[in-house]
């Protein structure tokens, strides 16, 4: 059986409900706001511990606030990490599967090294990031070691029929990884350290109207934290053009739209905190300096997407070979939902933010009350639409 | 077909019975536990009562660090374990649902978001507005509840998915209203058993009362509206789920489902009765009974889908056995008979593709790999045990030959697919193993 013949064979036959671009679109989105929770959970951490061991009075003072930053940062890495599986699992379906498969003892164990780094830092690094917190940013790497061999091995297919057998009979252990490319790993790793420098930035600027802010600690903040994120840029740079060089040259990578167009926004960045880095006051740049880096994340998730496509590519695998059998009424429920419930949730945020920008208890002026009744209004009136959508349809097919 | 994950003597399955059945605790406090907290939290507020706080208080950070560590990461591990256990199920069902599990996800936001916001301002915001966001977290975590509980139903009860291959058709099948309305029992149920735990630990023996009685009506609410709805649940099944009931359903699930509830209904009724008798470890053990009770009732609903894991579509063993014309899919067994399972699955070793003297053992093994190793473990002993079964059935060779010919008369088994060469080596392989002559 060839890889292309196995590859069909594989393919779900059901098809897809709706434009395959969308769902490739909607997984680039969600997984660059994964990754950057990523790095920011690792980057903060990693800091955290920094600053416990071998900090001066600053950074021991900013270890616990990084600590909390990084569950957070789990929190939503997890949350934004659930949509791109979904939808690659609409796309890439016989890729995801076969190379979990091979490797399902080490699918599973991901489950366990993140709940117990998550469970770690939640029930001791919040209180205090020493040894336990080294062991949670150590599990938290192994984790992100065994997913990124399972994308490695995802493509790779022409492989799985030799990993799938041992002398002679089926390999059913899962008990192997066979796939890790160590510049590719570390080029997912490495900005975790700028989007830590990032949100010590965001912390200065976030806490700067408050009073009961020491003014010092918030200017060095900022300042080491455009410092960091320059650096880690630079590093990630170096890091890329290496990777670069180890892409099959027949994909002609570096020629590549996508490629340039992310390239080209990444050396701009890098450029960006060098400007940001020079300033007087590095906190009055951070919101622009979020922006730029999540533009940067963007790019580069849509080139991660475009080389994947090379690389499956080779074997006939085209997004444009799904089927699609359009389902309307479900793709409306879920962009309508979206509309929704992006805006329910930007309330809940709102609110937290600007709470926290004031000393002691904040009340809501009339516009955010209106808001936060029109939410639960929001919530409310959804349930009411789909339980009268339920009833007309339970009715109509099945009778009383 | 895809390579093969065995987990001897448990199989992949039981791995994610048991996380799925874990996954049932976080998942249901998270839908329940605000309801009660904001009931008592407006209390609080409305009798002038600020102690009550300091339960509410601890309770939601049982919510944040229960429901959204670990069993948020229970819920990522239902789906791996799941991929695991059945990739072209779990396929079907996304290729399907797509839509559904990504509404669900945007509730998932609201939920996520909602929690942090109301651990974190509890006291950086007025009590209006807190009770407000408590509201909307209530909301938006039942709505998670309504979106998934069409899919759970789909695998049981499809609807008339099977003729139209529609999205709605088969998510408000016949079972929907009773299973959601089951399950919004169980929410109240399992919030009220928490809550009884930290009330418990709560040491103002005054709020230890209000907040123990409090969550035993809740609790003694739910299980009455969970046992109607599990009557009316169970005359919406249909009649081959029924018989199944009476086959696979063992007296000690019944027993689980039938105990627990009792016994919950008497600790509930009894904190209503004598709140301030609120205690640690029988609150611990009432979480204990509940797992059994959810354990007992989840492992029934799983047997009952058999021998499908879609219904009309896909046989357990993930092998389409039934058209699918509005999605233009064909049944798999008629190409399977003619070719061979063996030729058909990609990843068999090539010296296994042809059934001959020298490999019939492994070419056997091979077919139970493929064909049974999703419920029956390939072991001397573990979870449906062939070698066991073959041994209680005194099953040789030839019979093992005679019961695979027959297993589409079995209700509960899908039929055997492949020629019968392969049939006759996968009933020597299970007569061997029986026999002990292979590990």
């Amino acid at each position: 059986m060839t890889t292309h013949a196995m590859l069909q064979a594989l393919a779900d036959p059901m098809g897809v409900p709706f434009y395959p671009r969308v769902f490739q679109t909607l997984g680039v989105l969600t997984f660059s706001i994964h990754i950057l929770c990523v790095n920011l959970a690792i980057g903060a951490l990693v800091l955290s511990i920094y600053g416990r061991y071998w900090g001066d009075d600053f950074w021991k003072g900013l270890s616990g606030s990084l600590a909390k930053a990084c569950t957070a940062a789990v929190s939503g890495a997890i949350l934004f990490g659930v949509a791109p599986l979904l939808f690659m699992q609409v796309l890439y379906d016989p890729f995801w599967y076969a190379s979990n498969m091979l490797s399902g003892a080490w699918v599973l164990g991901f489950v366990g090294v993140v709940t117990a780094a998550y469970g770690i830092l939640y029930l001791r690094v919040s209180r205090d990031c020493g040894a336990s917190g080294v062991v949670s940013a150590a599990l938290f790497l192994v984790a992100g070691a065994i997913m990124h061999a399972l994308n490695a091995q995802m493509l790779a297919p022409e492989k799985w029929t030799d990993w799938a057998v041992k002398d002679g009979a089926p390999s059913v252990s899962g008990l192997a990884l066979h796939a890790f490319e160590p510049l590719r790993f570390a080029h997912f790793i490495v900005p975790a350290v700028a989007a830590a420098g990032v949100f010590l930035m965001l912390y200065a600027w976030y806490f700067s109207p408050r009073e009961d802010f020491d003014k010092t600690v918030l200017a060095r903040a900022a300042r080491a934290g455009a410092s960091l994120a320059f650096w880690a840029t630079a590093v990630q740079a170096l890091g890329g053009v290496l990777w670069l060089v180890t892409l099959p040259s027949e994909f002609r990578f570096h020629m590549n739209p996508a490629f340039v167009v992310a390239a080209l926004l990444g050396f701009g960045l890098l450029g960006y905190f060098w400007r940001i880095r020079g300033k007087e006051d590095p906190a009055a740049s951070a919101p622009g300096a979020a922006a730029a880096l999540f533009i940067v994340t963007l790019a580069m998730a849509a080139s991660r997407e475009t080389l994947r496509g090379l690389y499956l590519g080779k074997w006939g695998y085209t997004l444009a070979a799904h089927q699609v059998h359009l389902d309307i009424g479900s793709t409306a429920l879920f962009f309508a939902t979206f509309v929704l419930g992006v805006s329910v949730a930007a309330w809940l945020l709102a609110v937290a933010f600007q709470a926290g920008r004031v000393p002691g208890r904040w009340t809501p002026g009339p516009r955010m009350q209106a808001w936060g009744k029109a939410s639960i209004g929001i919530l409310a009136a959804w349930l009411v639409v789909v339980v009268a959508l339920g009833i007309f349809i339970t009715f109509k097919n099945h009778g009383a | 077909m895809y390579p093969v994950w065995e987990v001897p003597g448990l199989t992949a399955g039981l791995v994610l019975g048991l996380i799925a059945a874990f996954h049932m605790l976080p998942s249901h406090l998270s839908v329940g536990a605000m309801w009660l907290n904001v009931y008592l939290e407006s209390r609080a507020e409305r009798e002038n009562r600020p102690e009550l706080l300091d339960f509410v208080r601890k309770y939601s950070r049982l919510l944040l660090i229960f429901s959204y560590v670990f069993g948020s990461l229970s819920g990522v591990g239902i789906w791996f374990a799941a991929t695991l256990a059945a990739p072209r199920a779990i396929s079907g069902l996304i290729h399907n649902y797509v839509w559904g599990w990504a509404t669900e996800w945007v509730f998932f936001i609201v939920e996520v978001v909602g929690i942090f916001v109301y651990v974190y301002s509890f006291d950086k915001v007025d009590r209006k507005t807190h009770i407000r966001i408590g509201w909307i977290f209530a909301l938006g975590s039942w709505t998670t509840m309504v979106v998934i509980v069409g899919i759970l139903t789909f695998m049981l009860t499809p609807g008339l998915w099977p003729q139209t291959g529609g999205f709605f058709d088969g998510f408000f099948n016949r079972t929907y209203w009773p299973q959601l309305f089951l399950r919004t029992g169980s929410m109240l149920v399992i919030a009220a058993a928490y809550a009884t735990v930290i009330a418990a630990r709560v040491y103002d023996a005054k709020v230890r009362s209000t907040v123990a009685r409090a969550a035993s009506v809740f609790g003694l609410g739910g299980l009455a509206l969970g046992a109607a709805c599990f009557f009316w649940y169970r005359a919406s099944l249909p009649a081959h789920a029924v018989e199944i009931v009476e086959m696979l359903v063992k007296p000690g699930l019944r027993q689980g489902m039938i105990g627990s509830t009792v016994l919950l209904a008497l600790y509930f009724g009894w904190l209503i009765v004598k709140p301030a008798s609120a205690r640690f470890w029988p609150a611990l053990a009432s979480i204990l009974v509940l797992f059994a009770g959810i354990w007992s009732f989840e492992r029934s609903r799983e047997l009952i889908r058999k021998p499908w894991v879609i219904p009309n579509y896909m046989y357990s063993n993930q092998i389409i056995g039934a058209d699918l014309p509005a999605k233009g899919v064909r049944s798999e067994i008629p190409a399977i008979n003619e070719r061979g399972i063996l030729k058909t699955a990609p990843f068999v070793p090539k010296n296994l593709r042809e059934v001959n003297d020298e490999n019939r053992l492994q070419a056997g093994r091979m077919v139970a790999l493929l064909e049974c190793a999703a419920c029956h473990s390939l072991q001397q002993g573990g979870v449906r045990s062939l070698a066991r079964i073959a041994r209680e059935k005194e099953l040789d060779a030839d019979m093992m030959e005679g019961l695979l010919y027959s297993l589409d008369q079995m209700p509960y088994m899908p039929p055997f697919a492949g020629t019968d060469p392969e049939r006759r080596a996968l009933a020597e392989f299970v007569a061997a193993l029986s026999k002990g002559e292979l590990r």
